[in-house]
């Protein structure tokens, strides 16, 4: 990969998010965790993030709302939801919301970084034509 | 729903039940005296209020006594089932008071028209009891999927960032050591959780014993006291003494209590106070009430909290099926636990069991 993608990690896990993000970075990544919706939406100002990936269940605000918030501040980033749980509910919330993909924990780290490849190689197709309305 | 009775032989019967939306069920009007009952009314006051005829025929007067008696609370009873059981079924138990009510009108035998209807209701109820268990397996599997899908990703990251160690990096053994503790630890969790469910699915049969309340409470207190004075949290007992005597089965009723003052010891942190208190309520209830000086519950939880799985506590502390657990055991203890709760405050969560008579 030429250009590695900027990712961060949301997911109130610690144990999760850490393991996660050294096993992406040894692939080539770029990766920032936080525990939280909150923390996450803080840093968006100022870091320009390819993927996002979103755990749903967490104190506070759930990964719904924080994708709603996202894309509000940053339509362009790619969020893919990261969930224990499959819920076609909430898998359909999130689809309507912009959400690129729904992925079910537990999954293999190659699987999760072959999405991530994807949903970047979209963002950047889509730079390369412009901004659409 | 519309169910209507005729007007069997002249006598002027009009038997109607309506129900909206599985709301409201209304009217049963039945008028033997001539000028029409209209309007509805709650089903239950409508078979209360079914007055004998007056006047009329002998027959009738006869027969009126042990009939009304019967379908008055046939009738009630009923009523009582249709408004428990709407939605599942009750256009059977309503048409088992209308049996009872054509029967009667009509002189033949009511009785057995309201066994046939208690019939029904068994039915139905065992029909209920067995949705009610699917509902709960739905929510339960829900839970699994959040509570153990979480600790199994983790194992599963441990051991590719293992293999990713040994392959590339041989030399942090350290690191590798850490991960193996990280799954030891995730498996202990996946364990708790699976053990908790166990519990929780089990239904083993109570072994009523009779039980000194106070003695049971304050065995439980002592567990939390020692922890409870580390962290500057008082543990204070008020006990009725003269308690009616009470048969419950002891482990599960320990287990009620000790899951109470978890969550108050936990709800409180540090530097409070729980207040436990036994009562009874004439001679028909023993009261346990544990109450805490801790964060409180805010009302839009306060529906969930026996919810299995809900629970407002970080990944990995606490599962969320200790209340729901207390709320199972209650029930099969013939009590009942309810809560009170006010955020910043504290809360309150009372059991009243059944004092053996
Ligand atoms: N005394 C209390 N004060 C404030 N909140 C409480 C109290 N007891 C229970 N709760 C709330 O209800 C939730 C559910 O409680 P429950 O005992 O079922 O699960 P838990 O304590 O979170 O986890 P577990 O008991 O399985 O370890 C808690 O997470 C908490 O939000
Ligand atoms: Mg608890």
């Amino acid at each position: 990969m030429p250009l590695s993608p900027k990712v961060l990690i949301v997911d109130d896990e610690e144990r999760f998010r850490t393991t996660l993000g050294k096993l992406l970075t040894v692939k080539g990544l770029q990766v920032d965790n936080v525990g939280s919706a909150r923390e996450a939406l803080a840093l968006l100002g100022e870091n320009n993030y390819d993927v996002i990936l979103l755990d749903v269940k967490m104190p506070e605000m759930s990964g719904v709302e924080a994708l709603a918030e996202i894309k509000k501040i940053n339509s362009g980033i790619e969020v893919i939801i990261l969930t224990g749980h499959a819920s076609v509910d909430v898998a359909m919330e999130i689809m309507k919301l912009g959400g690129y993909d729904y992925l079910l924990k537990p999954c293999p780290v190659e699987e999760l970084l072959a999405k991530i490849e994807t949903a970047y190689d979209r963002k950047r197709e889509r730079e390369g034509r412009g901004p659409k309305l | 729903m519309k169910i209507r009775g005729g007007q069997p032989r002249g006598r002027r019967l009009q038997l109607g039940v309506r129900g909206r939306d599985g709301g409201a069920i209304s009217a049963l009007n039945i008028n033997r005296t001539g000028a029409p009952m209209s309007g509805s009314e709650p089903l239950d006051r409508a078979a209360s209020s079914l007055v004998p005829p007056t006047g009329g025929k002998t027959r009738a007067k006869d027969s009126f006594d042990p009939i009304r008696h019967q379908l008055l609370t046939g009738a009630i009873l009923l009523a009582t089932t249709i408004v428990a059981l709407f939605s599942s079924g009750a256009v059977l138990a309503v048409c088992g008071a209308a049996l009872a009510a054509v029967h009667w009108l009509s002189g033949r035998r009511w009785a057995r028209a309201i066994e046939k209807a208690r019939e029904e209701k068994r039915f139905l109820d065992e029909q209920l009891i067995q949705s009610q268990k699917l509902a709960a397996i739905g929510e339960l599997s829900a839970g699994i999927g959040h509570e153990i899908n979480n600790p199994i990703a983790i194992i599963g990251q441990e051991a590719e960032w293992m293999r990713h160690l040994l392959q590339e990096e041989p030399g942090k053994t350290e690191e590798i050591s850490d991960s193996l503790r990280e799954i030891v630890r995730q498996v202990e969790r996946c364990r708790d959780i699976t053990q908790k469910l166990l519990n929780f699915a089990r239904k083993m049969e109570p072994v009523f014993q009779g039980v000194d309340v106070n003695r049971l409470v304050d065995d439980m207190a002592k567990l939390v006291e020692k922890e409870a004075k580390l962290r500057s949290i008082r543990v204070i007992r008020i006990f009725q003494s003269d308690l009616p005597a009470l048969f419950t089965d002891p482990p599960l009723l320990r287990q009620v209590v000790l899951n109470l003052l978890n969550n108050a010891m936990h709800a409180v942190g540090e530097k409070g106070a729980i207040t436990i208190t036994t009562s009874a309520s004439g001679r028909d209830f023993v009261n346990i009430v544990v109450s805490d000086t801790g964060c409180g519950i805010p009302k839009e939880n306060l529906g969930r909290i026996f919810d299995p799985f809900f629970t407002t506590k970080p990944q990995g502390q606490g599962t969320g099926l200790g209340l729901s657990m207390c709320h199972g055991i209650m029930d099969r203890l013939g009590g009942r636990i309810s809560v009170s709760s006010e955020v910043g405050k504290g809360s309150s969560f009372s059991l009243a069991l059944p004092a053996d008579k």
